[in-house]
């Protein structure tokens, strides 16, 4: 008896083990976020092992900060992940040039991907001619607010320039700063500030032409506006009350600044909807969210700035290409576990840029990201999009417009200066055909 | 085979693993960063070859120069502040019998902590929210409202503060060994002869710890060059390129604006610097330089 009870076991056990060990792995090297690791354990990794026998996925999670350079050093070395996530299009391009990436044009016809996708979002992802990376998350930025406190002073929720140094005005009164934000931790934070005023003072038609060279990024509307951004910045001291202050508050700290009425808004990217809720939510306030206020009446309106935030490609020396393929096929056919990773996240991470209806949304999330999306969606539907210098900047421009903001800021150079410099590395990365790819404008 | 055997190449034997890993981790990268440095390498895909293209560009850089500028800031600061203040403690440490090693170890303890650890120690001490700022704040004082290390006249001279806090315990440490081994009759002898405890330093401790002294000088001058974690960590050579140095300068090209070409040009003249000081040092000890 004892014998037969043990061969059973015995055969369960080699059973289980040989059905695991028959699967071929697939490697994803993850950016890592104690949050959001174990939901992508047991949303993605394990749901996509349970739906197929064929392939196990194996998230190796790391941070961004060592993680960008490893990857780097293991791509080089023909090693790396089966399936290679970036920070954005301009990481994609390095790869892709030095072919490092797997041509994705066959598996988009097979699998019917480019009909899945938003338009801009999947050319995006395409260089010269063929697709290489297929957005992760999509985002954008806003400007939240809290809402408790706009409602009890009575203030407007600004929506030009003259609105906005009207209610800042207020909020200084008040001994608040007028932003909560900061770039400690994260030096690039400066990029997301000058793409706000480059695309709601200049426009997004303007920045379009300067990225696709009709226009030098050495035209007056540049100019004026990174003076507005430096006068704000540094004269007026609106993020976190001094430009030092700014440079020195972290993530952490202006989540919880917004949380207690340290400042009154804060000008972030969507990334941030699932921290502000639970940051906000403990202090009793309700926050809002608004679109960025429009500069100048060259602005055209409220638009929402598109970005990607991270991407998905395939090695081209992958150990098991046809895994990695089927788990970005799985993603994109499968809208529901996309929406319920992203839910998890209130839409600020796990974005991927699927073709969404209204009544895709679960009433789970809360009310605030629901009105986002849909403005999101009916804005840019519209074509009213700016550009995000991290999406649409190449590799030496997108790290010279927040890196030597701080000498404007500083009083070092001029604005002009600064932007002739700006346009000469736009002329450099021209001629070594380093652009990125940029959706058409209607 | 009786090569092998010669019992004069056995200690060549024991440091053939040693010689074997330092040409594979320090060697051939040295090489091939000599080499990169006159290409355009972005650190992946096609090398294409520039001449000398990438130190003429240096050349006329103004934030490379603000960072050799910075580098031979920090190299006087540490030639100076922590010297001076090591052989004043390591001096005055020798006349305390009882509790010594009490003081020794508070001095050396900073230098045993992880840089990360202790700029981050700093960065809290000087957080405008969390910090003395906030502290002072709280009690009606307009003091530290704004970090050192954010401010664009004080950042680099706040990074070379906490390095320093961190390094003079190593200073003290190896001056008091060689304050041990002056030999104790000729503080007897100055005692016999009235000389202060001025003139028995200037006269007896200086000159008989000079070999240690001039060593410490060499290492301070060749560790000012490749200066990097704290600058990082508490500044990363902001704001403004104000606390910008050489080593945060190359890893920025190299890392972030994947330029690895031109960094290597910058590492090329690092090196170079190096290899000038050495020689500088080597030359003096021919000489007759007791050092």
């Amino acid at each position: 008896m004892i014998k037969t009870i043990i061969s059973f076991v015995s055969a369960i056990i080699l059973s289980v083990s040989f059905s695991a060990f028959s699967k071929t792995k697939v490697t994803w090297s993850m950016e890592s976020n104690a949050d959001r690791d174990p939901i992508f354990l047991e949303k993605l990794q394990n749901a996509y092992n349970s739906a197929q026998d064929k392939y196990e996925l194996e998230i190796q999670f790391e941070p961004n900060e060592t993680r960008i350079e490893s990857l780097r050093t293991s791509m080089l070395a023909g090693m790396g992940p089966d399936i290679v996530e970036t920070p954005g299009p301009s990481y994609v391009k390095e790869y892709q040039e030095a072919g490092m990436l797997e041509n994705l044009d066959s598996y988009a016809d097979e699998f019917g991907w480019k009909d899945k996708l938003i338009p801009w979002a999947y050319s995006s992802g395409v260089f010269e001619g063929s697709l290489y990376a297929i957005p992760k998350t999509h985002e954008s930025m806003v400007m939240l607010y809290n809402k408790t406190l706009f409602e009890e002073n009575g203030w407007k929720v600004p929506t030009t320039l003259e609105e906005l140094e009207d209610v800042a005005g207020k909020i200084k009164a008040k001994g608040m700063d007028v932003y909560t934000y900061g770039s400690s931790g994260w030096q690039p934070t400066h990029e997301h500030l000058v793409g706000i005023y480059l695309n709601n003072y200049a426009g997004p038609q303007a920045v379009y032409e300067a990225i696709t060279g009709e226009r030098e990024w050495t035209d007056p509307v540049f100019v004026e506006a990174l003076e507005l951004l430096k006068k704000h910045m540094v004269d007026e001291g609106w993020w976190s009350g001094s430009l030092e202050n700014y440079y020195a508050i972290g993530w952490d700290d202006f989540h919880a600044q917004f949380a207690t009425r340290g400042a009154a808004m804060m000008t972030i990217g969507t990334w941030t909807f699932q921290a502000t809720s639970l940051g906000i939510g403990q202090s009793g306030d309700e926050w809002g969210w608004a679109p960025l206020p429009s500069l100048s009446s060259n602005s055209g309106g409220p638009n929402f700035m598109i970005a990607i935030g991270t991407t998905m490609s395939v090695n081209a020396a992958a150990k098991n290409k046809d895994g990695a393929i089927d788990v970005l096929n799985w993603i994109m056919s499968n809208k529901d576990v996309v929406i319920d990773i992203a839910s998890d996240f209130q839409f600020g991470e796990f974005v991927v840029p699927l073709l969404l209806d209204e009544s895709d949304i679960p009433s789970t999330i809360s009310p605030q990201v629901t009105s986002y999306l849909n403005e999101y969606a009916r804005i840019t539907g519209e074509g009213n999009y700016g550009y995000c210098t991290w999406t649409f900047w190449p590799a030496e421009p997108g790290v010279h417009i927040w890196k030597d903001m701080e000498v404007v800021w500083a009083g070092d150079i001029s604005v002009e200066d600064f932007m002739y410099d700006h346009q000469k590395m736009w002329d450099k990365a021209r001629k070594k055909n380093e652009t990125l790819p940029v959706p058409l404008r209607d | 085979m009786n090569f092998l055997s010669n019992k004069s190449y056995i200690a060549w034997y024991f440091v053939i693993p040693v010689v074997f890993i330092h040409l594979f981790v320090i060697g051939i990268p040295s090489i091939l960063s000599l080499a990169l440095c006159l290409t355009d390498w972005s650190g992946l895909g096609k090398i294409n070859y520039v001449g000398f293209e990438n130190f003429i560009e240096l050349f006329d850089d103004r934030y490379f120069k603000k960072a050799i500028f910075h580098n031979i800031l920090w190299t006087i600061i540490f030639l100076t502040v922590p010297v001076c203040i090591a052989l004043m403690c390591a001096y005055l440490l020798t006349g305390i019998k009882r509790g010594q090693m009490f003081y020794r170890l508070a001095f050396f303890f900073p230098y045993m902590l992880a840089s990360v650890v202790n700029c981050q120690i700093w960065k809290y001490l000087f957080h405008p929210i969390h910090g003395l700022g906030g502290f002072f704040e709280s009690i009606g004082i307009e003091a530290l409202a704004s970090s050192p290390f954010t401010t664009k006249e004080t950042s680099l001279y706040a990074a070379a503060f906490v390095d320093g806090w961190h390094f003079w315990g190593f200073l003290v440490v190896i001056y008091l060994t060689g304050m041990y081994q002056v030999d104790n009759h000729l503080y007897e002898a100055a005692d016999i002869e009235g000389a202060s405890k001025f003139q028995k330093f200037r006269y007896i401790t200086l000159p008989m710890i000079r070999p240690i002294f001039i060593f410490s000088l060499m290492i301070i001058i060749i560790w000012s060059v490749p200066v990097f974690d704290y600058v990082y960590i508490l500044t990363g050579g902001g704001p403004a390129y104000s606390s910008e140095v050489v080593a945060n300068y190359l890893y920025t090209h190299a890392f972030v604006r994947f330029n690895v070409g031109y960094a290597s040009a910058v590492g090329t003249l690092m090196f170079i610097y190096v290899i000038f000081i050495v020689g500088i040092f080597g030359l003096l000890r021919k000489l007759g330089w007791e050092i």
